[in-house]
C-alpha cells in the first residue's frame, strides 16, 4: 500500500514525459508525411508534363526535383532541432506550390525549346535550392523573434536602402520599363522583394511601441480622433519615400503592395477601421490622378477596361498579353487541356507574370481552385499564428508577412483574370524569379519561427 | 502512350491535387493549437496539492469535484487585451510588468512584480506582492492571500480578469 502512491506518481511523471515528447514529434511526423505527399504530386506533375508534351518521360528533371525534395526534408530536420513546435502545414503547402511552379515552367521550356542552363526551370530549381538554404539559415539563426524588434530602425534603413538600390547608376537595370533590378554581373536581383520583409519588420516593430499613442492620443475632428503628426511621422516618411521610389521605378504592383501592408498593420495595431477609409480614399485619389497623368498607368487602365478593343490589343504594352492569357483560361475550361497538352507558350512572359494563365489552361478551373485553396490555407495558417502570437510584435509581424503573400496573390491573380488592372508582381512560389523565391521562403522561415514560439512559450504578454 | 491513358492520368492528377488539399484540411480539423492545455500537467498539479485525490485515486469523479474543481483558465474581461484567455497550466502564475511574469501586463499602473496566483488546496489564491497601486478582488483591496472564486473580477492596474472553469 505504501508503494502505491509512489508508483502512481511515477506513472504520471512518465506519462507527462511522454506527452512532452510526443506532441512535437507528432507535429513533425505529420509535416514529414505531407512533404513526401507534396513531392509525389510534384513528381507526378513533371512526369505528366513530359508525357503530355513529348510523349516520353524525362528522368533527369524528376531526379533534380527529388533533390529539391531532399533540401526541403533538410529544412524539416532542422526544424526538428530548432523549431520543434512549428506549424506542420506551412512547409508542405509551400513545397507543393513551388513544385507546381517548377513543373509549369518546365512545360513552358519545352514549348520554347529551352534546355540545360538556358531553361528557366533549371534556374528556378537552383533558386529554390538557394531560397530553402537561406530559409534554413534564418530558422537556425533567428531563435527568438523578439530580437528582431530591437532593430526596427535598422530594418527601416535596410528596407529603404534596398528600395533605392535599383536607382543607383551602373548596377540598376531596367527590364520591361520598370527599374527594379540590380545587376551584379553574375546575377540579376530584385532587391525590393527582400525590402518588403524589412519594411514589414519595421512597421510591426514601430507600431508596437507607437500603438497606444496612435489610438488614444489626438484631437477630434469630424467625429474621428486623428492621431498626432508626431506619432505618425516616421511611418509617413518611410511610406512617402517608398512611394516616390516606386513612381520613379514605374512599378504599380509593388507600390500597391507596400500601401496595403502599411494600411493593414495600422488597422491591426490600432483596431480602428478609419484607416481603411482614409487609406482607400488616398489610394483611390492617387490611382485616379496617376491614370490621368502618368502615361504607363493610363495604358494599363485602357488595357484593363477595354481589353478586346483592337486598338488596345495592338498597342505596344497594350492588352495583347492579358487577352492571350484570358484565351488560355478559356481554352482550359473546367478540367483543363491536361498538362503538356495546351498552348500556354503563346502568352508572353507566361513563366513569370502569367503563370496562373498557363496553369489555368492546362489544369482548368478545378486545378486553379486547388492552387488558390492552397494559398488560402497558407494564409489561414499565417493569420492563425498571428492571432495566437505570444506578444504584440509577433502578432503584427505574422499578420504583416502573411498579408504580403495574400495581397500579392490577389494582385497577380486579379490582374490576370481582369478583376483589377494588370500590375507587374510575381505570383508567390509559383512564378519564375529568384529574388521573389528567396524573399517568400524567408517569410516561410519567419512564420515557422513565430509559430514555434506560440506553442513553446506559455506566457502571455499584455500591453506593449 | 495512348490517348486513353493520358486522359485517365490527367483526371487522376487533378484528383491527386485535391486529395492533398483535403489532407491539409483534415490535419487542420483537429487544430493543433488546441493542445495548448496539457492534461498531464493539470493532473500533476492536482495530485501534488490535493492529498485527498492522492490517497483516494478510485473515488468516483463526483466526489473529487465537490472538494476541488479549480478554475482552468483566466479570462481578461477589461483592459488592453480584453477577451484573451490564458490556460492555467501549472499551479502558479505570476502577474506583473516584468518579462519573467507568467502574465505580463505593461501599463502605467502595474508594478514589476505585482501579484501571484497560486493553487492552494484546490483553490486559486491571489497574493499581492507589495504593488504600488494594489490588487483588487471584487473591488476589495487585497492585503493577505485571498481566495479567488470563479467569475469574480480581479483587477491589476487597468486590467480586469476572471477565473473560469
Amino acid at each position: 500500500m505504501s508503494l502505491s502512491p509512489n508508483s502512481l506518481e511515477n506513472s504520471t511523471i512518465t506519462e507527462q514525459l511522454m506527452l512532452r515528447l510526443k506532441v512535437p514529434t507528432k507535429l513533425r511526423n505529420l509535416e514529414a508525411t505531407l512533404i513526401i505527399f507534396a513531392m509525389v504530386v510534384t513528381s507526378a506533375a513533371l512526369a505528366l508534363v513530359d508525357l503530355g508534351a513529348t510523349g516520353k518521360l524525362n528522368p533527369p528533371i524528376i531526379g533534380l526535383t527529388l533533390g529539391l525534395g531532399a533540401i526541403v526534408l533538410a529544412m524539416h530536420i532542422a526544424q526538428r532541432f530548432v523549431a520543434r513546435d512549428a506549424d506542420p502545414l506551412i512547409l508542405p503547402i509551400v513545397t507543393l506550390l513551388n513544385g507546381l511552379g517548377i513543373a509549369m515552367i518546365h512545360r513552358l521550356d519545352i514549348s520554347g525549346g529551352l534546355t540545360g542552363w538556358q531553361a528557366n526551370a533549371t534556374r528556378q530549381m537552383v533558386w529554390t535550392a538557394i531560397a530553402i538554404v537561406v530559409a534554413i539559415v534564418v530558422i537556425i539563426v533567428v531563435r527568438n523573434h523578439r530580437v528582431l524588434q530591437r532593430y526596427r530602425y535598422v530594418w527601416m534603413l535596410v528596407g529603404v536602402g534596398l528600395l533605392m538600390l535599383p536607382l543607383v547608376p551602373f548596377i540598376g537595370t531596367t527590364i520591361n520599363g520598370a527599374r527594379l533590378w540590380v545587376n551584379l554581373g553574375f546575377v540579376t536581383f530584385q532587391p525590393g522583394e527582400i525590402g518588403k520583409i524589412a519594411l514589414a519588420l519595421f512597421f510591426a516593430g514601430y507600431l508596437v511601441t507607437a500603438r497606444d499613442s496612435l489610438s488614444v492620443v489626438g484631437r477630434r475632428m469630424f467625429g474621428v480622433t486623428w492621431p498626432r503628426i508626431k506619432d505618425l511621422g516616421p511611418i509617413f516618411v518611410v511610406w512617402g519615400i517608398a512611394m516616390l521610389v516606386l513612381i520613379f521605378q514605374r512599378d504599380l504592383g509593388t507600390s500597391l503592395l507596400y500601401f496595403g501592408l502599411f494600411l493593414v498593420l495600422m488597422y491591426v495595431a490600432t483596431g480602428r477601421a478609419i484607416w481603411f477609409v482614409v487609406g482607400g480614399g488616398l489610394f483611390g485619389t492617387g490611382a485616379l490622378v496617376a491614370s490621368q497623368f502618368l502615361g504607363y498607368v493610363q495604358g494599363r487602365f485602357a488595357a484593363w477596361l477595354d481589353s478586346f478593343n483592337q486598338e488596345n490589343y495592338d498597342a505596344v504594352g497594350g492588352s495583347y498579353q492579358l487577352v492571350q492569357g484570358l484565351f488560355g483560361f478559356a481554352s482550359g475550361g473546367i478540367v483543363g487541356t491536361g498538362l503538356g497538352a495546351g498552348h500556354p507558350g503563346i502568352v508572353p512572359l507566361a513563366e513569370s507574370d502569367y503563370i496562373m494563365a498557363s496553369l489555368g489552361e492546362e489544369l482548368g478551373l478545378i486545378g486553379v481552385f486547388a492552387i488558390l485553396t492552397l494559398f488560402m490555407l497558407f494564409v489561414a495558417r499565417g493569420i492563425r499564428i498571428g492571432i495566437n502570437g505570444s506578444d504584440d510584435f509577433g502578432r503584427l509581424l505574422a499578420i504583416g508577412l502573411t498579408f504580403v503573400i495574400a495581397l500579392q496573390v490577389f494582385i497577380v491573380v486579379g490582374g490576370v483574370t481582369r478583376v483589377i488592372p494588370v500590375t507587374g508582381l510575381t505570383t508567390p512560389f509559383l512564378a519564375a524569379g529568384g529574388s521573389s523565391l528567396v524573399a517568400n521562403w524567408i517569410i516561410v522561415a519567419l512564420l515557422l519561427r513565430l509559430s514555434d514560439t506560440v506553442r513553446h512559450q506559455r506566457e502571455e504578454a499584455v500591453g506593449t | 502512350m495512348s490517348e486513353l491513358t493520358l486522359f485517365v492520368l490527367r483526371f487522376g492528377f487533378l484528383g491527386l491535387m485535391w486529395v492533398f488539399v483535403f489532407a491539409i484540411v483534415f490535419a487542420l480539423r483537429s487544430d493543433l493549437f488546441r493542445h495548448y492545455v496539457r492534461r498531464g500537467d493539470r493532473q500533476q498539479g492536482d495530485i501534488t496539492h490535493n492529498p485527498s485525490a492522492e490517497s483516494l485515486p478510485f473515488l468516483p469523479p463526483v466526489a473529487t469535484t465537490s472538494t476541488s474543481n479549480p478554475a482552468q483558465k483566466l479570462v481578461i474581461v477589461a483592459g488592453a487585451r480584453e477577451g484573451l484567455e490564458i490556460p492555467l497550466e501549472s499551479d502558479k502564475l505570476t502577474i506583473g510588468r516584468s518579462a519573467q511574469s507568467g502574465l505580463v501586463i505593461r501599463d502605467e499602473y502595474t508594478s514589476t512584480n505585482h501579484a501571484r496566483l497560486q493553487l492552494w488546496n484546490g483553490d486559486w489564491v491571489i497574493q499581492d506582492l507589495g504593488s504600488t497601486n494594489g490588487t483588487f478582488v471584487d473591488n476589495q483591496r487585497v492585503s493577505v492571500p485571498t481566495p479567488v472564486p470563479m467569475y469574480t473580477p480581479v483587477s491589476v492596474g487597468s486590467t480586469i480578469f476572471e477565473l473560469r472553469p
